[in-house]
This record gives structure tokens, C-alpha cells and sequence, in this order.
């Protein structure tokens, strides 16, 4: 086929003169299609040379930000770590598409960023194939890398074995943004517990919390995300499990547990007494957030940390307005707890159909090491010292531009490694009382998690059709928070669940999990 | 058998055969140029269109990215009967059809009676703004325009279901009631791609010949006459082709324009093969089924270009091929 | 020309008249509220959400997006991109879809088929990613280009056209002494113009829009096309994300600059219509030619 294909194109081309059209490309990046084998040669032969020279190679990453950055804090980096870096940015709202097609077509760059938890876990067949570097062995070599965290790096691993280095997060950012010019105006304090949340959810709606006489507020504004909008939070304050819990020593999906049914009550009744946004289920992350700056909400839970664009937005409107940021509200059993995610949100990995020595996969991790020391973790989060922050009791603060900021340093916080307690980087120093608090708030959240404990487990079938399943129960959550299905309906969703897979999920991650536990 | 005279006959047919395959050759030499003219099209075609359909085969393996085509396992019509036997198929047949029926019934004629109806325009400057600002949704990504009905139609503080309760009416749940699916998905068709449409057609009545309508004229033809006996006859050829072309598309009905309004409510009306497949398949790295689940929608595209063809030649029409 | 001027052919114009103008209308109002948001604050589209005449005005969005020069570059090679593709895809298309307009052309009904099939049936992302790869396209501007240089539908409408030119006109031009590039190029073509036009226009929009392939197969940013930035603006501004799952500390583009991408990556292809609408003259060459 190949020969002839070549053959093809070959006349195809000269009959046409594509080579014309070819000439818009630039040279550098022409040299890397076409033959792989060949770039894969000059690439061995530039590691087998003196160790002074540059080590070349490539990246693939995510692009959070609308640009590609700059080069200058790439130069930088190549300068103080001795290489010379191709970043392959992919736009984050394709970057799954991208990553298909290149692991397919074997057009991998020689580091791989895997974009999330969901697709790492797509990967673990492959993983288990031997298509990826094995990594535990080596880490001990690298002193900043065997600094990572053991409990995250567990959580990363397939059958026992490391083959990524992670990205680390927050492992709870979760809590209440509300309005709190608004609860002094009612005389409420901040919620500590659900029923005083619902309050002043109530207060807020009913009785004129503006004090402009319209009856034109709601209380809390929501999402159509069941994780990171609200409800995966509240039901933590009612202390459901994390995606999953033990029951009678056998672990059993979140929505099998009556937690989760009280947490979807008190969202029915939050919906149907108009005390949140009527169309919840359909609005996006921008209008939510929309109803909150412009003065119609009072509540908004998620991530602690948005409060400051929030805020910046919101002062435009009315230059009063008092945001104020809290967490620890207490379920019926009195006890707070806050769903975690893994401690990482996004990893890297390194193909071996790229990387194709050991050798050279030992300098890509002498790079990855290299960035996790504070020099360097301070270089691609915050910037140049100086010019892009400085340093204040400690941590830093952004002296830049906030556009000039976003656009030069942001983008390459995604192919940061590790995180501040592991590589050293500074925090940040922020000019708004109430996103200070939001990060003493997010470390404080750390002493009340509740872990998801399959994060370490296989479910063949969850990986075959986990979306699916997972679908079924969503939906049939929505449906019951805005009235359209009633306990029988949710019941009778629950069975699909089991008879479309959900039994056998239920079992394998049994049998999986009993099999860790007995090692 | 034997009998000389159906030796002759033979002969005969044998030399007719001849004949006519020496007159063939003939033609196709007289044609030469025109083949050559058709070589780099055909090229085209067969290098980035066909070469690649070796990648249907997938739907048949349990295809793993890293094991490639050669190496994959085999696995019959095992994708094919996963998908007749879920659950939710026929559910998502009958929703994919309906919304194909809507394009068809709907939205389909649209664009003809806009065309006609701007070919009637006598003032220049004003067909020409119009026919421009008609076309400019068609730019709006489908992102863009979800979110603008949003913005129009939620419950909360939506201008639609403001002006509603104005004038005293209740407001109307469009977004999370089923019903308004459909509505809401042909609207925005309509609103986004109307004016778009017009373009061919408006293109195929310039082509007609004025002299035809002068003639008419003369007869004393009123306009609807001249509409319905010259402007849309010479445009039938262009309205069959594209009909029949539509036909083919009628498994595809714009994943993302759906996907962005598939909600939990209305998920029992509006999940359609696209969305299905983007869920199931994509998602999860599977393959082989999505490529599976393309290959019957290329077959039932098939059929019925197969059979609009048969039909429109039946009914004395040029058809596509 | 003999002008109707009747009754009941003056109430047919104002009614038409009355119904187009509503109609141009109501597609254009929300154009108009994504220009209107383009040019204000976002504390007032926050404040709104449906804009049509800003109170607030202001500047900030433009300069914002013209502070770096990102998006003129991306603007150019799409503008490139879009031109030379164009032309390509017209010249491959017309030699096509000609060669098929000729009805005595034998095998006719199968080449037909065997493009028509094409609509229907595609071997997928990964094996047209290895085809593209192994014809040297990879990184490659042509790479938006060759894969997609024919349109099966939209050389099937302009055969269509070509088809209804009246049979006189080649048989003429022929006896002149015409070769068949002869006849397409000095008879046939000079006759389809709004033909060529239109279907230029759908090729040029196609390019214009072009946006997966750019991320499949240009490993260099550099080389991006305008749609790619667009479509990363709206997406991450409007918080509409295929997945929740990736929580940056980044913030998400204002909505203004959402707005002010739109517009200016629109207005090029906006100004390509009333262009060519003069070929959509009625009648406009082809009753010349035939005197």
C-alpha cells in the first residue's frame, strides 16, 4: 500500500504543483512531519552527543489561555535547565480529539500530557501494554522528583506501578461564595449548617436582601454540572460518600446511600420554592456566574478561589458589594466533610513509540526534576522575579499586568509539575480580603476529606461504558431536583443503572478492592 | 444449437459487438481531453477519500490504537449488534427521523420561497441588504447561538419570558420542557441556515434568461404566473439535486448543535446517533463501535440516495448519478 | 423592459418589501447584540445580557485583542489559507464537475457514483490523519487545503449548472474550432458566473471556517488559523466545556472580547457577499453572450 500511495501523491502533487501551496509552510516545522524515522535519527544522535549541547525535545500540553505565550519565559527555561523545547499546545477544548490521533498515528511528542483524570483512565489498557515508560524505577535518581507525594503518586498508579508524574491540585477547593453586605443587611450570620444555609437561602429571596423594595433576588445560583456547581459540595455537608462508599463492609455507588437522596430534596426544595435559578440543569459556568456579580443571586458554591474575578467584575456593577467566602457547614449528623479529587489534574506521561532509549527518557526526567526545583517552578508560575511578581513575606505577588500576565506566564502553568508543598513554589499574595481567606479556607478544607476509594481500583466495565452508566444516574438526578420524576422514577433509574452494567461495576470494583486491601 | 442460421446470428451479435465496442473506443478517444480533465478529481477522490476507507474495517475489530489495523482482534458483527440491541435505539431512530422530517418538511422549503420572494425585489439596495443580512447567522457558531437563546428564554430573567409576563401571560419553561425541543432545534436551524440556503438558488434564477420573462410579460403574465412557470421550473434541477442530496444526509443532523442543547430533560426527544456515538464511543476512546454506528449511517444514507435517485428518475428527472 | 405596474403587482411588491424587511431583521438582531457587547463594558453586559445600543461604551475589548498581534496574524494565514484554497478547489472542481456535465461521456454514471459515495461513507479521523501524513502534508498549511481540494456537494451543484447551460452554446463554440478546455473555458465558464461565484463563496467560507484540521495536523501554533483562537475564546468564555474536569486558576476571556473576536473574525467573510453579489445580477451575462 505505502509504496503506492507515495506514488500517488507523488504525481498527484507534481502534476499540480503543490509544492507552491506547501511553500506557505515554515521550514522548521516542516522538517517534523513527514518521516518520522528520520527526526527519530537526528533526535538519537543529538542525545548521543556531548552533554553541553542542548537536550532537544517535545511537549504536549494543554493551552488553558485564548494565545500561545510568548517565547521569553520559555527561553528562560531552556537557558536554566540546558534544553532546547518544542511545546506541541493543543486548545483544551480539543485536546482529547488530538490525543487520539496522535497515539493512533504513533505522531506522539516525546512528553505527553494526558489532560485528566478520565482520559488517564482511557489510557490504562494501553498503560498496561507496555506502550508507556515505567517510571517508578528511576524516580529515586532525581532528588526533586522523589520528593512527590506518595499518597498522590498511589493514586496514579496502575497495578502498582508508576508510569506518570502528576500535576498537583487542591484536593478540596470546594465551599460558599456569598453576598455578605447582604446577610448583614437580614442580620445572618454565615451558615453553619444546612438548615441555616437554607435560611438564608429563603432571607435572600423573600425579604428584600438589596433593600430596593423589588422582589427581584434568588438566593443561589447553580449550574448544569453536578460536580464542580453545587451539588456535589452540598452533598457533602449532608456526608455522602465521594463517587462511591462503603456500606456493611462493601463498597456502593454514591446514589445507593440516603445522603444523596436528602442532598437532592434540598435541592428540589431550593428549586421549588424559587429560592435558586429556575433553569439550573441547562446553565452554563458564565451565566451562572452572571446571576451572581450582577446583585440577582447571594450564593454561589464551587471553587473558593473564584471569588476574586468574581469580585472584580462585580464591584464594576456596584462598588459596595461585599463578597464573603466560608466552608465547614455541618449535615443532620452534625459533622462537616468535603468531597476530594485525587490530588493531581493533569499528569505526564512518555510514549515509548517517542521516547525511545532509556537514555533519553532519563534526560526528559533530568527536565521534569529540573522544574520541580523552586527556581524553576517559580520561573513557569509566576514569571520572571522582578517584572512579573516579587516577592513578599515569602510569596509572591504579581507586579505585571493582569492581561500581560495572563498571556505570558498562565499558559505554561500547564505543564507545571508537582505542586507548592513538592517543588518549592511560592504561594500567592492576593489584594482581596476575601480570596485570602478563600486559600486559608481551601488548606483548612484538607482535615475534613472524604476520598473517593475507588480512585485506585479497575472496573473493566466502567471503563467500557462508565460514561453511560453514569449518564443514567445524572439525568435521572436532574429530573427528580426540578420535579419531573418522583422517588419511584429515581428508583427505577437506579435499576437501568444496575441491569445496563452497574451490577458488574459494582462487583469488579468489590473483587478489586478487596484484592488491594489484601496485599 | 447447431443450426447455421444461429451461427449467423452469432456472427451477427459478435460483429454488432465489435462494432459497437470499436465506436466506443472511438468516443472515449474523441474524448480524451475530457478524461484528462477528470484525472486530478478522480485522483482526489481516490487518495484522500478511498485510501482512508481501509479504516472502515475497524468496524468489525476491536481495534486498540497502539495494536493497529493489522493487529486488531476480530470481531465480526459484534459492534453492529450492540447497537440493534441497545436500549435505546429505536428510541434514538425515531428521534433522529423526526428531526430529519422537520429539515425536510420545514426547513427545506424555506430557503426556495426566501429566493423567490427576494428574486421578486425590484429595488437593489434593498434585496441586496437583506439578502446580506440573512446570511450573516450563518456565521454565528452554533456555541453562539445556543447561548444567545439562552439568554433569550431562561426563566430567569430571560427578555422572552419577561415580555410574556407583560402582557399577562405565564412564563414558559423552553428550556427544560421536552416539548420545546423541537421547536427550539428547528427555529434555530431556520434562524442560522435560511438565509445561507438562498445562495444556491438565488444563484440558478440569475442564470434564467430574461428574454423568458419579457416574453411572458408581453402574454400579460402576472407575477405569480411568471413565478410558478419560469422562475421555479428552470430552478427544479437545482432543487432536485439538492433534495436528493439531503435525502443522504439523513442520519446527520449537526452533533454539535444538538449536543449543545441535549439536556437531562429533554434527553428522551433530542439524543440522536451523533450524540449517542459522542457519548458511548468517542468518550471512551471506542473506536471500533463508533466506526461501527458510521458505517450504518452510511448505509442508510446510502439507500435512500439510492432510492430518491430512483425516484426522481422515474419521475422523468436527471437524478445525481 | 416592459415594467408591471398593476394593482395587484404593486401589493405584492409592498407586502414582499414588508415581510423581507421583518425577516432581515429579526436574523440580524442578535448579530447585532454580539457587535452592541462587543463595544461595551462587561460589567454592563453583566448587568443585561442582551444588548443593542451600549450606554457604556468603550474601547477595551479591540484593544485588548489587538494588544498582541496574535490575531492579525492568524487573521492573514487564514485570509491566505482561504485564497489560495479557493482558487485551488474551483480549478480542480470545475475541471470535475465539467468533465461530468457532458452527457455522453461514458462511464458517467459511475464516476458519479464513486463520488457520491465519498458524501456518504469516510474511513475516519486516524486513517485520513495517516493519509495526509504520508503524502508529506503534516505541518503544513497545504495540509488544510489538499485533503479537502474537492467538495463532492458543491461540485455536484456546479456540474448541475453547467448542465443547464443550453446545448447550443458548446456545439457552437465546437464548430469554431474550440477544444473541450476551449469550450469550458471561453464558452462555459464566462456563462455560469453566478455559478463560479456561489460556489466559490461556499469554498471560501469552508476555508474560512477551517479548524479541526488545523489542530490535527499543525503541530506549530504559529500556523493557526483565526477559527482556532475564536473557537478557544467562545468555548472557554462561555464556560460551555465538554468537560468539567480541568479547574485552572486562569480566568476565562471576558465576554466582551468574546464578543470582539466574533465580530472582527466575521466581517471578512461578511464583506466577501456584497462583492460577488454583482454576479447574482440577473440574467447577467448569459443573455450577451447568446446575441
Amino acid at each position: 500500500m505505502k509504496p503506492r500511495q507515495k506514488f500517488a501523491a507523488a504525481v498527484f502533487s507534481s502534476l499540480f504543483g503543490i509544492a507552491a501551496l506547501a511553500g506557505c509552510a515554515s521550514n522548521e516545522s516542516a522538517s517534523n512531519g513527514g518521516d518520522a524515522d528520520q527526526t527519530d535519527q537526528t533526535e538519537q544522535s543529538e542525545a548521543g552527543e556531548a552533554s553541553s549541547e542542548p537536550f532537544a525535545f517535545s511537549i504536549m500540553a494543554n493551552l488553558h489561555t485564548p494565545e500561545v505565550p510568548d517565547d521569553k519565559i520559555l527561553n528562560a527555561l531552556e537557558e536554566s535547565t540546558n534544553t532546547e523545547i518544542e511545546i506541541q499546545w493543543v486548545p483544551d477544548n480539543t485536546y482529547v480529539e488530538r490525543l487520539n490521533s496522535a497515539f493512533a498515528t504513533n505522531s506522539f511528542a516525546d512528553a505527553v500530557f494526558m489532560k485528566n483524570q478520565t482520559t488517564f483512565v482511557q489510557f490504562k489498557e494501553a498503560i498496561r501494554d507496555d506502550q508507556f515508560w515505567e517510571i517508578g524505577p528511576y524516580m529515586e535518581q532525581f532528588e526533586n522528583l522523589s520528593k512527590l507525594d506518595e499518597q498522590v503518586l498511589a493514586n496514579t498508579m496502575v497495578d502498582g506501578k508508576l508510569y506518570s508524574i502528576y500535576q498537583a491540585r487542591p484536593l478540596s477547593r470546594q465551599g460558599l461564595i456569598y453576598r455578605k453586605d447582604w446577610a448583614d443587611n437580614l442580620g445572618l450570620e454565615a451558615p453553619e449548617t444546612t438548615e441555616d444555609f437554607y435560611e438564608m437561602m429563603r432571607a435572600f429571596t423573600e425579604d428584600d436582601p438589596d433593600g430596593d423594595g423589588q422582589d427581584d433576588t434568588i438566593g443561589l445560583t447553580d449550574r448544569s454540572d453536578l460536580v464542580y456547581g453545587a451539588f456535589k459540595t452540598v452533598s457533602s455537608w449532608f456526608n455522602t460518600p465521594n463517587n462511591w462508599g462503603e456500606q456493611d463492609g462493601k463498597l456502593m455507588p454514591e446514589f445507593m446511600f440516603p445522603e444523596y437522596k436528602q442532598t437532592m430534596d434540598y435541592f428540589k426544595d431550593l428549586h421549588e420554592n424559587k429560592y435558586m435559578n429556575q433553569d439550573f440543569p441547562v446553565t452554563s459556568k458564565t451565566d451562572q456566574q452572571t446571576l451572581f456579580k450582577n446583585g440577582t443571586a447571594g450564593a454561589y458554591i464551587g471553587s473558593m478561589g473564584d471569588v476574586l474575578s468574581l469580585y472584580e467584575d462585580a464591584k464594576e456593577l456596584n462598588p459596595d458589594i461585599e463578597f464573603g467566602v466560608h466552608n465547614q457547614i455541618k449535615g443532620p449528623n452534625g459533622e462537616y466533610q468535603i468531597w476530594a479529587i485525587p490530588g493531581y489534574g493533569n499528569m505526564v506521561m512518555f510514549p515509548k513509540s517517542k521516547v525511545e532509549s532509556e537514555e533519553e527518557l532519563l534526560k526528559i526526567l533530568g527536565f521534569f526534576d529540573a522544574l520541580m526545583t523552586p527556581e524553576n517552578a517559580n520561573l513557569l508560575y509566576w514569571g520572571i522575579e522582578g517584572e512579573n511578581y516579587e516577592v513578599v513575606d515569602g510569596r509572591a505577588n504579581v507586579i505585571a499586568d493582569s492581561s500581560v500576565q495572563d498571556r505570558e506566564v498562565k499558559p505554561f502553568q500547564s505543564i507545571e509539575v508537582g505542586g507548592p508543598e513538592t517543588n518549592g513554589r511560592y504561594e500567592g499574595v492576593f489584594p482581596y480580603e476575601a480570596k485570602e481567606k478563600a486559600e486559608e479556607l481551601i488548606k483548612d478544607n484538607e482535615n475534613y476529606l472524604i476520598h473517593d476509594p475507588t480512585v485506585a481500583l479497575d472496573s473493566e466495565t466502567f471503563i467500557e461504558n462508565g460514561e453511560r452508566l453514569n449518564q443514567i444516574i445524572q439525568d435521572a438526578t436532574w429530573k427528580y431536583m426540578i420535579g419531573q420524576i418522583d422517588e419511584a422514577g429515581f428508583e427505577s433509574a437506579v435499576e437501568d443503572w444496575k441491569n445496563q452494567g452497574g451490577t458488574a461495576v459494582i462487583e469488579e470494583y468489590n473483587a478489586s478492592y478487596e484484592e488491594l486491601n489484601s496485599n | 444449437m447447431n443450426q447455421p442460421l444461429d451461427i449467423a446470428a452469432q456472427e451477427q451479435a459478435k460483429i454488432d459487438k465489435a462494432n459497437l465496442k470499436a465506436e466506443r473506443f472511438r468516443r472515449i478517444k474523441r474524448n480524451k481531453l475530457i478524461y484528462i480533465m477528470l484525472l486530478p478529481g478522480l485522483l482526489y477522490f481516490l487518495i484522500y477519500k478511498y485510501i482512508p476507507m481501509y479504516g472502515l474495517i475497524i468496524a468489525f475489530q476491536e481495534y486498540k490504537p497502539y495494536q493497529g489495523i493489522m493487529g486488531s482482534e476480530w470481531v465480526g458483527f459484534a459492534h453492529f449488534e450492540r447497537l440493534f440491541s441497545e436500549p435505546d435505539f429505536w428510541n434514538i431512530f425515531a428521534n433522529t427521523l423526526i428531526l430529519f422530517g422537520l429539515q425536510l418538511v420545514i426547513f427545506f422549503p424555506i430557503p426556495i420561497i426566501l429566493s423567490l420572494m427576494l428574486n421578486e425585489v425590484r429595488i437593489h439596495m434593498f434585496k441586496r441588504t437583506v439578502q446580506t443580512l440573512i446570511y450573516i447567522p450563518h456565521f454565528m457558531s452554533w456555541v453562539i447561538v445556543v447561548s444567545i437563546s439562552y439568554v433569550m428564554l431562561t426563566l430567569d430573567g430571560g427578555i422572552v419570558n419577561e415580555l410574556l409576563q407583560v402582557f399577562g401571560f405565564e412564563p414558559v419553561n423552553f428550556l427544560l420542557n421536552p416539548d420545546w425541543f423541537r421547536p427550539m432545534y428547528i427555529l434555530q436551524v431556520i434562524w442560522r441556515e435560511a438565509g445561507w440556503g438562498t445562495i444556491i438558488f438565488l444563484a440558478a434564477m440569475a442564470a434564467v434568461d430574461p428574454q423568458l420573462y419579457e416574453a411572458a410579460r408581453m402574454d400579460g403574465a402576472s407575477r405569480w404566473r411568471q413565478m410558478w412557470h419560469i422562475t421555479l421550473p428552470s430552478i427544479r434541477s437545482v432543487i432536485i439535486i439538492l433534495l436528493i442530496l439531503k435525502i443522504g444526509d439523513v442520519l446527520e443532523l449537526g452533533f454539535e448543535h444538538v449536543y449543545l442543547l441535549l439536556n437531562a430533560s429533554n434527553r428522551d426527544v433530542a439524543e440522536i446517533f451523533d450524540t449517542y456515538v459522542y457519548t458511548t464511543g468517542l468518550q471512551q476512546g471506542q473506536f471500533s463501535y463508533s466506526t461501527a454506528v458510521g458505517f450504518f449511517k452510511g448505509i442508510v444514507g446510502l439507500v435512500m440516495v439510492m432510492f430518491a435517485n430512483w425516484l426522481a428518475k422515474k419521475a422523468g428527472e436527471e437524478g445525481v448519478y | 423592459m416592459v415594467e408591471d405596474k398593476s394593482l395587484g403587482s404593486r401589493i405584492f411588491n409592498y407586502t414582499n418589501l414588508i415581510i423581507l424587511a421583518i425577516i432581515g431583521l429579526a436574523t440580524v438582531l442578535p448579530f447585532v447584540h454580539v457587535v452592541a457587547s462587543s463595544f461595551t463594558t462587561s460589567a454592563e453586559l453583566a448587568a443585561k445580557q442582551f444588548v443593542l445600543i451600549p450606554t457604556d461604551w468603550s474601547l477595551a475589548a479591540y484593544e485588548y485583542i489587538f494588544s498582541t498581534d496574535t490575531l492579525l496574524k492568524s487573521m492573514m494565514i487564514s485570509i491566505g489559507v482561504t485564497v489560495l484554497g479557493t482558487i485551488w478547489s474551483m480549478l480542480l472542481s470545475v475541471l470535475t464537475a465539467y468533465a461530468l456535465s457532458r452527457r455522453n461521456l461514458d462511464g458517467r454514471r459511475l464516476i458519479m457514483f464513486f463520488i457520491i459515495f465519498t458524501i456518504l461513507f469516510n474511513g475516519g479521523m486516524i486513517p485520513t490523519f495517516l493519509v495526509v501524513q504520508q503524502t508529506g502534508l503534516m505541518n503544513t498549511l497545504a495540509a488544510l487545503v489538499i485533503p479537502v481540494s474537492i467538495n463532492a456537494f458543491n461540485m455536484i451543484i456546479l456540474k448541475t449548472f453547467f448542465q443547464n447551460l443550453p446545448a447550443g452554446l458548446e456545439e457552437a463554440a465546437k464548430i469554431d474550432g474550440c477544444s473541450d478546455f476551449g469550450v469550458l473555458f471561453r464558452i462555459v465558464l464566462p456563462c455560469s458566473l453566478p455559478a463560479i461565484a456561489t460556489i466559490s463563496l461556499f469554498y471560501a467560507v469552508t476555508y474560512w471556517n477551517t479548524y479541526m484540521h488545523a489542530i490535527l495536523y499543525l503541530n506549530n501554533a504559529d500556523l493557526w488559523p483565526v477559527q482556532v483562537l475564536l473557537r478557544q475564546i467562545v468555548v472557554l468564555a462561555t464556560g460551555i466545556s465538554y468537560d468539567g474536569a480541568t479547574y485552572t486558576d486562569v480566568p476565562p476571556p471576558e465576554q466582551t472580547v468574546k464578543m470582539a473576536v466574533i465580530v472582527v473574525a466575521t466581517i471578512p467573510v461578511l464583506l466577501v457577499y456584497p462583492f460577488l453579489q454583482k454576479y447574482f445580477a440577473k440574467g447577467a451575462l448569459l443573455g450577451s453572450i447568446k446575441e
